[in-house]
């Protein structure tokens, strides 16, 4: 399925400019045996994608007449698709690729990459914690964060767990988790606040429950509960340590 | 005189380059005029969110003589997002009188459906917002359409250059589809009502939570291609409580006791834009649809119950649209901006 310029569809039949779940494809393949050049297009595609406000004459919009969305284009991640601006979710997405495929403290455009993508992560962060789709603040209204952008957030920066904004953002999560019921959600809150080693009888306990009380109907939702079921076994499913 | 082959090469691009480009200029982005010749548009009124609201509504869709036998009906509410305490969706209980409404009216199946913008947990936004509990009580079929089966559609207009797009199998394959925006204004587009509300039927799948391509072509000019090709066959509007100042997602209450029903979008969208109190005509995707889609002119608008009434205080905007508010409007007109 991967496209010729090297990046996967967002389903089978897409278009083939590439879109976000080339992070994915890149993570899952992982200890696979795949041929190397298929790895190596994949890694030059996420590489070379970036959000649109990297361009300098959409920075310097940014800084000067649009100011409506309070955030630094100077950081910036990846976008869902191409051409358009970086998200929270699909740079999450990438930071967990390329951590597992370069080692940190390297000098390269990776490297280079990764930083960039966790500053842009901190610098959305919503004023109380938590991760919103992509910004914290539009129009002056600070943003409610959302359980499973801020839990994906998370994941990404495992590395940097003893920041403060990553601290009071778990804290978010673990309070958040207490009032939700919906297994995706709950699911992904498991897997960051284990792997940031925070307790999760809380949501594995209302996971259990929720998955007993409804019927889970799409793919994406079912393998997320798989992956959180396999967390709370111990398992370290996005594998990402210094 | 002679003339070599250099220049006639050159001269014929040059002919070639003028006619793309004026192409460009002077065609319509349209394809062709689809606008009926009357549009229908009832005002009803509606205190609160409440047992009667299914008479009211049914009495409203009788003024239609809609014949929904054996078609399939998709409702498309505007389900944006859950912040407790804020208007920001179309109210579940007015969603499930409308169910039950083209139930009554014949149709085969009715199903509710929306690929939420901004939260990729469909299942916890239905939870919150009180829509999972209303549509299992009445054990209607909702359809998440970020993660439908997709086709690939070319649009029916030019205002931007997508040229396709991919859109949910479940809307394509519905007979008669009802846009139910909840009636707000909108930091971005100016307001957010029948016509922005398709923005609901792009998948998040393909384009992201945010839809934010939409965003980078224009919102006002995507909203138009969408709807030149995803046709709206019937507006129900939530205007019991509209919002207003900083919408879609955090703006004020706004009790407006209104429910529009209409059968022309573009009609829809002006009629409520006069009932905010906003001059449509200054809203550009009202504006662009009015040239080829439907009515928003008053002559062409055929009113079925309430007249058009304009309040005394317009619904606040951001100060990006405060020119869209008709102050010291003359119940009726749409030109006092």
């Amino acid at each position: 399925m991967q496209n010729p310029n090297g990046s996967w569809p967002a389903f089978e039949g897409d278009d083939r400019e590439g879109s976000w779940t080339t992070s994915l494809a890149l993570w899952a393949l992982q200890g696979r045996a795949v041929h190397a050049s298929v790895i190596d297009r994949g890694q030059r595609w996420l590489l070379q994608s970036k959000g649109r406000e990297s361009h300098w004459l959409w920075k310097w919009k940014f800084r000067t007449t649009d100011r409506h969305v309070r955030f630094d284009p100077d950081k910036f991640g990846w976008p869902w698709m191409p051409e358009t601006n970086s998200w929270v979710v699909p740079t999450s997405f990438s930071l967990l690729a390329l951590k597992q495929w370069f080692p940190p403290n390297g000098a390269s455009e990776a490297n280079f990459r990764i930083e960039l993508g966790v500053q842009m992560l901190l610098d959305r962060v919503c004023p109380g914690g938590g991760w919103n789709a992509g910004n914290g603040v539009v129009y002056g209204v600070p943003l409610a964060p959302h359980p499973d952008a801020t839990a994906i957030a998370l994941v990404a920066l495992v590395t940097q767990t003893l920041n403060p904004t990553v601290q009071q953002s778990l804290d978010w999560l673990e309070h958040a988790v207490l009032t939700r019921s919906a297994p995706w959600s709950l699911a992904w809150a498991l897997i960051a606040l284990q792997s940031h080693q925070r307790s999760i009888r809380e949501p594995h306990s209302r996971l259990l429950q929720s998955i007993e009380e409804s019927r889970i109907e799409d793919a994406a939702t079912l393998a997320v509960v798989a992956l959180a079921l396999k967390s709370a076994n111990g398992q370290d499913i996005f594998g990402v340590r210094e | 005189m002679t003339v070599d082959r250099r220049t006639l090469l050159a001269g014929t691009a040059a002919v070639v380059a003028g006619a793309a480009l004026s192409r460009r200029f002077f065609q319509p982005p349209y394809h062709s005029i689809r606008r009926p010749a009357h549009s229908r548009v009832a005002i009803l009124r509606a205190s609160a969110y409440d047992a009667k609201l299914e008479e009211i509504l049914m009495q409203g869709l009788r003024l239609f003589g809609l014949d929904l036998s054996n078609r399939s009906v998709l409702l498309k509410p505007n389900l944006v997002d859950y912040i407790p305490g804020d208007v920001i969706n179309t109210h579940p209980l007015m969603v499930t009188a409308a169910v039950e409404c083209f139930q009554r009216l014949g149709a085969r199946r009715v199903v509710v459906a929306e690929g939420p913008g901004h939260q990729r947990d469909t299942h916890l936004l239905l939870s919150e917002s009180g829509y999972a509990e209303q549509l299992k009580e009445q054990n209607v079929l909702f359809v998440d359409l970020n993660r439908d089966e997709l086709k690939k559609v070319k649009l029916c207009s030019n205002y931007t250059d997508l040229g396709h797009m991919w859109l949910p199998r479940t809307v394509l394959g519905s007979d008669f589809i009802v846009s139910m925006p909840k009636m707000k204004t909108h930091h971005w587009s100016g307001v957010t009502l029948s016509l922005k509300n398709m923005f609901g039927v792009v998948p998040g799948a393909k384009y992201g939570w945010p839809k934010n391509i939409l965003h980078w072509k224009g919102i006002q000019h995507c909203v138009v291609d969408l709807c030149a090709t995803v046709p709206v066959h019937f507006v129900v509007a939530d205007g019991i409580v509209g919002m207003e100042g900083n919408g879609p997602l955090n703006g004020a209450a706004r009790l407006l006791g209104t429910i529009v029903l209409a059968d022309d979008p573009v009609a829809a969208d002006a009629t409520c834009a006069r009932l905010m109190g906003i001059n449509p005509d200054g809203v550009l995707h009202i504006h662009e649809t009015a040239k080829f889609l439907g009515n928003s002119s008053l002559e062409f608008i055929e009113q079925l119950a309430e007249a058009v009434q304009s309040p005394e205080t317009p619904f606040h905007v951001v100060p990006e649209f405060e020119h869209l508010r008709m102050h010291n409007p003359t119940p009726g007109s749409p030109h006092l901006g």
